[in-house]
């Protein structure tokens, strides 16, 4: 079996190198991959969506119901990590802390909680003592983690950037949250049904703006049919993209902590990582 | 401004997201947000189809961008068939299956009916797209949402077949994005009128070559040709019931319609058959997964497995038939496009009939099943006659077509296969229907002097009407298969 795989990669390997006989040279100004269509993306972007970068032109308008779609991928891969992991049923194990002295009880098979307070914490299985230094340095630095998310999202018309890596920033601020505390502090923090909901809100916000551009009128996707929604005509695609990158933001990071919390606590919301 | 072939694909994109947040805040809404949405997408598809057969093809520019520079939707005669069968199958699948979900999957059913809606989405997507790599973003969607659901439903086997199909779709969708990208190397474009015009002066190019032998192999990978077909059986039959009804008939017919596009609008037959010479040994290939398809099916002792080795068997005449190279032979293999996606259709519901009713569908389970569930097995009888080829059911006139393109192509080996072929479903079902019929189960009610009866326990009548409703269809089709291939096929295939 292992041969008859190593044949099929020499084979496969060797039909990519045949293919790559007839590739037009390295960085070539005339291969028709910069000039069949770069030419007018280059030369008509800005003056058709008033978007300075035109890689976020291309991304959000020209080419925007592709990114439609990769948004809804990522909404579907939070989605089947909640619908294969999520587990209802409470666990049976608990541990405490007691917190003054620092003794710790484990509960087998007791439906009744202890008290969770001044003297006793709850705690992981693999429970590690806190540490000050990494406690006090997340916190810090998480505020500033989304306020740059944001600024990432609100900045993709401009510069690199966008909804997909302001989004994947401020989720990994609330990754950052739960592995420096613990996942029940993020879990409070933010509800399951909050995640949820963010998740499908913002696609929806990316498919609504695409899709009340056809009763106005206007193909599907097509920003300029939003004229009378904004201020200020003149940038109604600019502004019709920033409406969907923040739809975009929004589903990445509710989708980043989903996935993240289902995987750790394998589905039961209560610890992990 | 006509937004119908938009809102075929956007109306249960927007359902999903609907159901999505119903989820959270009420579980029993997403079910009919579901129905909504797949009743707007059939309604928009019948549309579509009844206008494309008037007027001819549909363009709809996404954003309002001209074709290469935007992304289009190009609607001719044989896409908007195919979309019409697909959201019209899958509307109906939900009107089925609302107690199957009840019993498989009652603590989540607002995710399922999410992802779903998002499978048929992608499926939808695939069809009316006119750009090569929005393709690719719907096939994930597609893959995506399958692996999920394979995953779900039998917690022992469901994990590793659902990653079997992980590796494999993945290998499958990485071949046809390499291959759009060897492509883009030599045209710098990515829709599909726009990639064909280019490459036809460049017929010569070994990247185009590589490109196209790309493609092929992911696409055929995908739809579980024989030998990569592996992962299909087991995906097929460990994925609730509600879910394999609705995957078994359309993924991998969605599939045969992308490599049939592939072949027609991009590559061009001038291509394939004069420059490349690759008729006979494709069609070899196909006489080979017919034959092991049907081979295969006849090892099984499970109704699931038996129905999905069908699956496989059928994607060969279907392959073959379109590589054939001449008219018959692709009339056939786009009339049995929709005649497959019927039949199997068909059997799967009343498959999904049986598991609602026995739990499990081994042979042996099946015994004393037409007294006990008449009217499922009548639908299924059917359903099994077309999948035989017996006529007035629609596989027979499918059949008929690609038989005849073997023989005007002198490929008969390909036509003894799916004699063959014939032969064994017939034997197949043979079997199954004498367990069912002539074996008498194990729980019968005794009463009285030695007589014994079987009380009928049938599936929900939502169920049975809309199996029956579908096996009817096959003769219906089959009755005006002639009118199907003269209003949509024969002109599809001359206007190219």
């Amino acid at each position: 079996m292992k041969f008859f795989g190593f044949v099929v990669v020499c084979l496969v390997g060797g039909l990519l190198l045949y293919g790559t006989a007839d590739f037009p040279d390295w960085g070539d100004p005339d291969s028709p991959a910069s000039t069949h269509l770069s030419d007018i993306y280059i030369e008509h972007a800005f003056e058709q969506t008033q978007v300075p970068n035109i890689v976020t032109a291309i991304l959000a308008d020209y080419r925007g119901f592709d990114t439609m779609f990769e948004t809804a991928v990522i909404f579907c891969a939070g989605l089947a990590c909640f619908l294969l992991l999520r587990d209802f049923k409470e666990r049976k194990e608990r541990f405490y802390r007691h917190v003054p002295t620092g003794v710790i009880l484990h509960v087998k098979n007791s439906k009744k909680a202890l008290r969770v307070g001044r003297d006793f914490e709850h705690i992981d299985k693999d429970w590690i003592p806190s540490d000050l230094i990494i406690k006090t340095v997340c916190r810090i630095l998480i505020p500033f983690i989304q306020i740059y998310a944001l600024y990432v999202v609100a900045h993709g018309d401009f510069s690199p950037g966008g909804g997909f890596q302001g989004g994947v920033i401020f989720g990994s601020s609330l990754i950052l949250l739960a592995i420096s505390y613990d996942l029940k502090i993020l879990v409070r923090r933010i509800k399951e049904k909050v995640l949820g909901i963010c998740a499908a809100a913002g696609v929806l916000v990316y498919v609504g703006i695409a899709a009340i551009c056809m009763p106005m009128g206007k193909s599907f996707l097509d920003y300029s049919a939003l004229e009378m929604f904004v201020f200020d005509p003149h940038h109604v695609r600019a502004l019709g993209m920033l409406g969907v990158e923040i739809g975009v933001g929004i589903a990445v990071a509710a989708v980043m902590a989903i996935i993240y919390i289902n995987i750790v606590s394998e589905g039961r919301h209560d610890e992990g990582l | 401004m006509n937004n119908y072939p938009a809102l075929i694909v956007i109306a249960p994109l927007l359902a999903a997201l609907f159901a999505g947040l119903a989820v959270w805040i009420e579980d029993r809404l997403s079910y009919y947000i579901a129905i909504l949405g797949l009743a707007v997408s059939s309604f928009s598809a019948l549309k579509v189809l009844i206008q494309v057969i008037e007027s001819g093809t549909i363009q709809y520019k996404m954003a309002g961008w001209d074709a290469p520079v935007g992304i289009e939707y190009r609607i001719d005669l044989l896409n908007a068939m195919v979309l019409l069968l697909i959201s019209g199958i899958a509307l109906f699948n939900l009107i089925a299956s609302y107690k199957n979900v009840e019993q498989e999957i009652s603590d989540r059913k607002g995710s399922f009916y999410t992802i779903y809606l998002l499978f048929v989405t992608g499926l939808l997507g695939v069809t009316a797209t006119g750009d090569l790599f929005n393709l690719y973003v719907l096939i994930e969607i597609t893959s995506l949402t399958s692996y999920a659901m394979v995953a779900l439903s039998d917690k022992d086997r469901g994990p590793l077949a659902s990653l079997n199909y992980i590796f494999i779709g993945v290998i499958g969708a990485s071949f046809y994005l390499l291959g759009v990208g060897y492509l883009y190397m030599k045209t710098g474009s990515l829709n599909m009128m726009d990639v064909a015009d280019i490459i036809a002066s460049q017929h010569d190019s070994s990247t185009v070559l590589v490109g196209f032998i790309l493609c092929m192999i992911g696409v055929w990978i995908k739809m579980a040709l024989f030998p990569m077909h592996v992962w299909l059986p087991n995906a097929y039959s460990y994925s609730p019931v509600a879910f394999s009804r609705v995957v078994a008939p359309l993924m991998t017919k969605v599939m045969v319609y992308v490599m049939i596009r592939l072949m027609i609008t991009v590559f061009g037959f001038e291509y394939i058959f004069n420059t490349l010479h690759l008729s006979e040994a494709v069609v070899w290939l196909a006489t080979i997964a017919v034959l092991a398809g049907g081979v295969l099916a006849l090892a099984q002792d499970n109704l699931k497995k038996i129905l999905a080795y069908i699956i496989v068997c059928e994607i060969g005449y279907m392959v073959g038939g379109a590589w054939l190279g001449n008219q018959s032979g692709m009339t056939g293999a786009i009339l049995h496009l929709l005649n497959d996606a019927l039949m199997t259709f068909a059997l799967f519901l009343g498959l999904g009939n049986m598991v609602y009713m026995l739990g499990k569908v081994k042979l042996n389970n099946l015994q004393g099943l037409f007294s006990r569930m008449p009217w499922t097995m009548t639908g299924f009888v059917v359903a099994a006659f077309s999948i035989v080829g017996v006529p007035p059911t629609c596989g027979f006139f499918s059949k008929w077509y690609l038989i005849s393109g073997a023989f005007e192509a002198g490929a008969y080996h390909f036509a003894a296969a799916l004699i063959i072929s014939s032969l064994i479903c017939a034997i197949l079902f043979f079997k199954v229907f004498e367990i069912c019929f002539f074996q008498s189960s194990p729980d019968l009610q005794g009463q009285g002097h030695g007589h014994k009866f079987q009380v009928m326990a049938e599936a929900p009548v939502s169920m049975l009407i809309v199996s029956n409703l579908v096996s009817f269809s096959l003769i219906v089709v089959g009755v005006f298969s002639g009118t199907i291939v003269k209003t949509i096929i024969l002109p599809f295939l001359q206007g190219i």
